[in-house]
């Protein structure tokens, strides 16, 4: 078990390395080496310092919040192949977003927005889903879906409305784009409180996972376990929205791919998933704006081209 | 007697030298008004400039300063020499490193057009930012008399924002007891989209004595139905041509043959960027459409 | 050794009124039988003596406390139940299931040691799916599936073991086996309580038993008090046909109508 995260963190320290030589400018790995010991051009320190670093980071967290919210939701809805954005949260934070940023507002009040939007769409889901008594897994899925459909709706009206030099920026946050990330610091503690606070649960998971009667037969406290993962996995996919966007098939690929390879323990899945998902990211985020050069891509677009012919793949090899 | 007048003339020139530098030195501080209400001041003339627009890059030519442009957009194509400029992306989105590589010591940017937080990323980088977005004929002078400022080519640019406004004035006289003559100005073929008189397209319509049937709409490109447009029964249907693409975009207007415009055949092609565009090809493009005005006043 | 008592216990079938009060004495040594028709609410009792089910009315008393005063880890100590339909698709494999029944057993931060291994190895192998461990539970057959989830009830090893009808899909050879493993553990001191829809299992290999009725009448003794043919006949609304073989008696369902 140490032994997979031990190769996934060196993999993921190796990708940040990457990402920090590789852009526009290339900086060769001796160059690199002497912006880490505070040599180097000016230019080069600015690159590293103040572009690459915080970006990589950001990406890095991103991904890792995405692909743990992934593997927690998959859990909670007992469905392997479900994502972080299946009960609309990532739509309430589009719309949050939107509407600040038809406003005309700054990158701090949009991201503000952005989580508001993404925590009033959870309390809603689960206000919606607790309704009348009991609430089982499919009911939850069931008004997600529903309520994701309707943040659509609104979205939709928003483009269609909004003044069109305004459009290429909300098209790009919908898409997931690292370049709105301004600081990567709240991301990267949210990743680390919540996989400190996750792995006391994680063997919880494991029972529950084969269904919420039998781990109640097996001492777990089923409800009380499902709303703390909700609220959690709600938090991390608040955040990595807030931070970049609704990036897309990381949270849904990643968690499943680790399955397939290292097992279902989840004590070994979480920490997997947030170091794997943040390699995956910086590897789509360095490629998203290298590959076209000048040209910068979003990094949705990436995370979609890659993911969609992986998803299939996963979906043949399920049956 | 010859050396005590050279000692004295070493002297005074000393003296004045000495006087006079603090004012020259002011001089040389050139402080300007963005757009965006921001007053940007530089220490030198910029001699690195980056221009984020394509009507940016049009506006800083026009300033004289072309020959201090280091970076361009993409469709940055005017004046033809800027289609050699290195590119740093997409107005909408910008390659900040290509962008840094080329150290530029002004970056000119469209107050609406550009990324808000990259244009954040950039201040918080130290890059001298000044935003233009040109509303009105005086605002396109205004720009480029202000771009020269700060890249030092006074002479030339304020020359160019005289020759703009002498030429618009002589337009807004030429016509200003032309008859009126009702216009629909269409942006966009599908969804239809025209312009309201806040736009500088709705000004140069009434500069030319049109009357812009949607000139009170609140928005400032508003998406609209055919039936207003036929409601509206403009004389005059005009729109931009794309070069290089065959004129099609009025064609479907051609179903409704009672239409005024349809019936006199006042469907008019102009080209499309110097119409868009907040620069001095305005001049052209204004003249160009009320000539096609008076062809539709004929008819 | 551990106890299950009902005092005054209505369970709770949705849209049937009360039915009769159950007051069983459940204990260790003794297997258990419930029969009845579909509907008659098996299950529900079950549920409601796992504790999973809010009864109606009444208590369930596992040793000295009542069942709704004890914490669900606690509970989990000393009660287990084998499930009539199960979740099973969510990726695990047959050692990493039959694992979790240690789960009562570890607290948060402590992992699994060898000893547990060992006991669902063994467990799993009891079962004939030992050879199976690898592999994906939802890639297994219906029968090897039910083993499984005896397997991991044996693995968490409580004293009072619930079973939902265990013997669904097995094969005749480990309908046998299962049988006769509840069989052992009730000599062993646990407390074996199911739920079965072939009478003849009961008659062969439960010590007591409880009939439950649709209406919600219900009546329990020891299992030769309870296997009468006229009760057993208004139970299921069929007419049977009663032989003895080695000593316990077989019934036979027939059709009412002979031809001659």
């Amino acid at each position: 078990m140490i032994r997979s995260l031990l190769a996934l963190s060196v993999i993921a320290l190796l990708a940040v390395a990457l990402a920090l030589a590789i852009g526009s400018v290339t900086i060769s790995p001796s160059e690199l080496w002497a912006v880490i010991q505070d040599q180097g051009s000016v230019l080069h320190q600015t690159l590293v310092w103040d572009l690459r670093l915080p970006r990589t980071l950001a990406a890095f967290a991103t991904g890792g919040l995405l692909a743990v919210a992934g593997a927690l939701m998959q859990v909670l809805l007992r469905n392997p192949l479900a994502d972080p954005y299946v009960l609309g949260l990532s739509g309430g934070a589009a719309v949050g977003a939107l509407l600040a940023m038809l406003g005309g507002m700054g990158a701090l009040i949009i991201s503000g927005s952005a989580f508001a939007g993404a925590m009033l769409a959870t309390l809603l889901v689960f206000g919606l889903a607790h309704g009348t008594g009991s609430w089982t897994a499919s009911r939850l899925l069931l008004t997600g879906v529903v309520v994701a459909a309707g943040w659509g709706a609104v979205i939709t009206l928003m483009l269609a409305l909004t003044p069109s030099y305004k459009l290429p920026g909300m098209l790009y946050w919908l898409m997931g784009d690292v370049s709105y990330a301004r600081t990567p610091w709240p991301a990267l503690v949210v990743l680390a409180l919540a996989v400190v606070v996750i792995m006391p649960l994680a063997r919880n998971l494991n029972v529950l996972a084969r269904g919420s009667m039998q781990a109640a037969a097996l001492g777990v406290s089923v409800r009380p376990l499902e709303w703390t993962i909700y609220l959690l996995a709600s938090l991390l996919t608040a955040t990595a929205v807030t931070t970049a966007g609704s990036i897309g098939f990381v949270g849904l690929i990643v968690p499943h791919m680790l399955r397939l390879v290292l097992g279902n323990d989840q004590r070994i899945i979480l920490p997997a998933s947030a170091l794997a998902g943040g390699t995956l990211l910086v590897l789509a985020d360095t490629l998203a704006r290298t590959v076209i050069a000048p040209e910068q891509l979003p990094v949705g677009v990436i995370t979609a081209l890659l993911g969609v012919p992986t998803f299939l793949y996963l979906l043949h090899r399920s049956r | 007697m010859n050396s005590q007048w050279l000692s004295i003339k070493i002297a005074l020139g000393f003296l004045v030298g000495v006087i006079a530098h603090p004012l020259v030195a002011d001089e040389l501080q050139r402080c300007a008004m963005d757009d965006a209400g921001q007053e940007l001041c530089l220490a030198a003339p910029a001699q690195r400039i980056a221009t984020l627009s394509p009507g940016a890059t049009e506006l800083t030519f026009a300033a004289g300063a072309g020959d201090q442009v280091v970076a361009g957009v993409n469709h940055s194509d005017y004046p033809p020499t800027a289609l050699k400029l290195p590119l740093v992306g997409n107005h909408t989105r910008i390659d900040v490193e290509a962008l840094l590589a080329l150290k530029p010591d002004l970056v000119v940017t469209w107050v609406t057009g550009n990324p808000p937080a990259q244009m954040e990323l950039l201040e918080e980088l130290g890059l001298p930012m000044f935003a233009i977005e040109p509303r009105t004929f005086e605002g396109v002078s205004s720009a480029i008399e202000r771009l020269s400022t700060l890249a030092g080519t006074e002479t030339a640019g304020f020359a160019e924002a005289e020759r703009f406004r002498a030429g618009m004035a002589e337009i807004s006289e030429q016509y200003r007891h032309a008859k009126p003559i009702s216009v629909f100005y269409q942006v966009w073929e599908t969804p239809l989209m025209t312009i309201n008189n806040e736009h500088l397209i709705g000004k140069v319509l009434q500069l030319c004595g049109g009357v812009n049937v949607f000139a009170d709409m609140p928005r400032l490109v508003p998406r609209i139905s055919p039936e207003v447009v036929l409601e509206a029964d403009p004389e005059v249907i005009l729109t931009g041509s794309v070069e290089g693409a065959s004129d099609q975009q009025l064609d479907h207007w051609k179903k409704y043959p009672r239409m005024s415009a349809v019936a006199k055949n006042n469907l008019f092609f102009v080209p499309s960027s110097p119409i868009s565009r907040p620069t001095p090809r305005l001049l052209e493009a204004s003249r160009d459409i009320c000539q096609k005005l008076d062809i539709a006043r004929a008819r | 050794m551990s106890t299950l008592h009902t005092r005054d216990l209505i369970i709770n079938v949705p849209n049937r009124a009360d039915g009769f009060a159950l007051n069983m004495s459940i204990e260790s040594g003794q297997v258990w039988g419930v029969l009845g028709p579909n509907g008659a609410g098996k299950t529900t009792l079950l549920h409601t003596l796992a504790g999973l089910l809010p009864a109606r009315s009444g208590q369930v008393i596992l040793n000295d406390s009542a069942l709704t005063d004890l914490k669900r880890r606690d509970i989990a100590r000393q009660l287990g139940l084998v499930f009539q339909e199960r979740q099973d698709s969510f990726p695990a494999t047959v050692l990493e299931t039959a694992m979790i029944g240690r789960h009562p057993w570890l607290s948060p931060w402590e992992s699994e040691k060898n000893e547990d291994l060992q006991r669902a190895q063994q467990a799993l192998a009891a079962m004939d799916v030992d050879h199976l461990s690898d592999r994906l539970l939802s890639t297994l057959s219906g029968g090897e599936r039910q083993r499984v989830a005896i397997a991991t009830l044996m693995t968490q090893n409580p004293d009072i073991w619930l079973l939902d009808e265990p013997t669904n899909h097995l094969d005749l050879h480990h309908q046998v086996k299962v049988m006769s493993l509840l069989k052992d553990q009730a000599a062993l001191n646990k407390t074996v309580f199911m739920c079965l829809h072939d009478l003849n299992l009961a008659a062969r290999w439960c010590s007591h038993v409880l009939l439950l009725y649709t209406n919600g009448d219900a009546c329990w003794g020891p299992a030769n008090a309870m296997l009468k043919p006229s009760a057993l006949e208004q139970l299921y609304n069929q007419k049977l046909i009663t032989v003895e073989v080695d000593g316990a008696p077989v019934f036979v369902p027939v059709c009412s109508s002979s031809s001659s």
